[in-house]
């Protein structure tokens, strides 16, 4: 699913959302149902957080009511520490491995994928933290897209504004948390969606710094076909980007308003190809 | 090198001269033309149809100059500035000792609106600076408003007679000091706005336009109007004082916008018609960008504010 969306429901095997909550007592519902859901899709669920496994799992039985269905192998706990160090950034290629490999392990247990659940608050408190992290989170988003890995990352309004630069970076989001959105397309591309003006500006500039081209990509595409507005400040840092970026960046469905913007600036050069012969 | 009034003159030589008939009009323009060309310098000439033709005539070689008879070239001021900075660039590329330029600008005695080329006259002093030109602006004092006129007293600092007399002008004012014409305010203004807006997003702006733009006018216009209110609005918020409010009005065919804040706008005179280099984000970079626009913008210092009103659709005075 890609775009805001109202409710945790109705999500495939490859899908990243991303939601906010308050307090815990906000998060358990969605969970029970994100979890719930994956289960009756045959995917094997995780449910991950800071502490020890056996904590996590009477935290688990606590808050989140998925039932007898605990019981099962269906449910894995993974404590964050198996995962990440402990108050470091997290090295983003990396973790993604490890979430590769255990959407692997699944799929070789029979499962027809994983489904993983955190509250990852606590790994992006730190300024220093948060670069790395929302670089992992387009990796998983990346992955997510073309794999068998569906994944709720729950984020605390504690947060701030903080909240937003990871948001951005998901394929799904609560309406009304983020005014635009980068997320994979399945064909590799780097889909933009929503409204790209001052308002977010500054955050679009920095969810470029997190988009790095796939290691064997011989060019990054980005696909703006869900662009609904694109202002010229928007399309300058594009720019930058493409100037900077180690592969040729194209640019395809470009939306006449943006290709307006784009004409004058000249920067024609951006949406000029691989628009289907326009 | 170059040759005649202009000599060891830096920069763009911007003169004016006044004509009340033809023969005067021939008087001011075939010097200037013949001058040139004897010296080997492009010219380049842009006039209506009929005063071409009468030039042409007159000319010993007319296939020496370049006549520009495109009427979009004078679309709007911002538009020109850049077209005939192409223009220059390719002469100057091209080893030009000195460039001459003649034209008459839109204004209602010759069937235009003169609205906006009062700023257009004072930036030209400065935007081309770095190319050798002289560019000669005639006006026709029996057809031009006398406010036009007067524009063009103010605006040269050079002023050449038909008797071939060149002399200093000693009412020029610098574009720093220039005070442009006020505009007339839309008819449509004077009534209740279908839509107003206080301290709110872009985005908010874009939305309320869909909402009344929709059917009126050609869906490219309402795309120029977006980009226009989007810009606008988010230099409002951010180097504006608030409170930052947007207005909307609509007639069948047509929409009138204004974003006012209580700041006093943009210092520079030259806000809006020259871009700001090349590839910054700066904030003169938006306002220029809509002035290239297929929509009408006008900049508005007041002692209440800034106002910054767009205009799309059918074209009103």
């Amino acid at each position: 699913m890609i775009g805001p969306v109202e409710s945790p429901r109705g999500f495939g095997l490859q899908d990243h959302l991303c939601w906010v909550h308050g307090d815990p007592w906000d998060y358990r519902p969605r969970l029970t149902e994100f979890f719930g859901e994956g289960l009756e899709r045959g995917l094997q669920v995780a449910y991950l957080g800071a502490g020890d496994v056996e904590e996590l799992r009477e935290h688990l039985d606590r808050f989140v009511d998925v039932g007898p269905l605990l019981t099962r192998e269906a449910v894995r706990i993974i404590s964050f520490d198996e995962i990440y160090r402990a108050g470091e950034p997290v090295v983003p290629a990396e973790v993604m491995k490890k979430y590769a490999a255990a959407t692997q392990e699944a799929l070789a247990d029979g499962y027809r994928g994983l489904r993983i659940g955190a509250d990852v608050t606590d790994l992006v408190r730190a300024p220093e933290q948060q670069d790395a992290y929302a670089r992992f989170e387009f990796l998983l988003e990346r992955y997510s897209a073309r794999h068998p890995l569906s994944a709720l990352c729950e984020y605390r309004l504690e947060l701030g504004d903080a909240v937003t630069q990871f948001a951005c970076l998901h394929a799904a989001v609560p309406a009304g948390l983020t005014p635009f959105q980068v997320f994979a397309c399945d064909d590799g591309a780097v889909g933009l969606l929503g409204e790209f003006d001052a308002a977010g500006q500054a955050a679009f500039k920095r969810a470029l710094e997190r988009i790095q081209p796939a290691p064997d990509d011989s060019s990054l595409i980005f696909d703006m076909s869900a662009v609904r507005f694109m202002d010229h400040r928007s399309l300058l840092a594009l720019d930058s980007y493409a100037q900077e970026c180690q592969v040729p960046v194209l640019v395809r469905s470009m939306p006449p308003i943006v290709r307006r913007v784009a004409r004058v600036l000249g920067l024609e050069h951006l949406g000029g190809v691989r628009t289907g012969g326009t | 090198m170059r040759t005649g009034a202009a000599r060891g003159q830096e920069g763009h030589f911007h003169e004016a001269g006044f004509y009340s008939s033809d023969g005067e009009f021939r008087d001011l323009i075939v010097p200037f033309a013949e001058e040139g060309i004897a010296a080997g310098e492009p010219v380049i000439i842009g006039y209506d149809n009929r005063k071409n033709a009468l030039v042409r005539s007159w000319l010993t070689d007319p296939s020496a100059v370049t006549f520009l008879a495109d009427k979009s070239l004078y679309a709007t001021p911002s538009r020109a500035i850049a077209t005939y900075r192409r223009l220059l660039e390719f002469h100057a590329a091209s080893g030009a000792g000195q460039i001459r330029i003649t034209g008459e600008l839109p204004h209602p005695g010759n069937g235009g609106s003169f609205e906006g080329w009062d700023r257009y006259e004072a930036a030209v002093n400065t935007v081309w600076d770095e190319f050798r030109v002289w560019g000669l602006c005639l006006y026709d004092t029996v057809t031009a408003p006398a406010a036009v006129l007067a524009v063009a007293a103010r605006t040269h600092p050079s002023i050449v007679s038909p008797s071939g007399i060149h002399r200093a002008n000693d009412r020029f004012q610098d574009a720093a000091v220039f005070e442009g014409l006020s505009f007339a305010p839309d008819p449509l203004e004077q009534t209740r706005p279908m839509i107003e807006l206080v301290d709110r997003s872009a985005a908010e702006a874009r939305q309320a336009l869909a909402q009344i733009g929709r059917g009126r006018i050609a869906d490219a216009i309402l795309e120029d109007l977006a980009i226009g209110v989007t810009v606008t609005v988010s230099n409002a918020l951010a180097h504006g004082r608030g409170p930052v409010t947007v207005r909307f009005w609509a007639a069948p065919d047509r929409i009138v916008i204004t974003v006012h804040d209580q700041g006093r706008g943009p210092a520079d005179p030259l806000a809006g018609l020259v871009p700001t280099p090349s590839g910054s984000a700066q904030p003169g970079l938006g306002l220029w960008l809509i002035h290239q626009l297929d929509i009408d913008v006008a900049l508005k210092h007041a002692d209440d504010g800034f106002t910054v009103r767009l205009r799309g659709g059918t074209t009103i005075g």
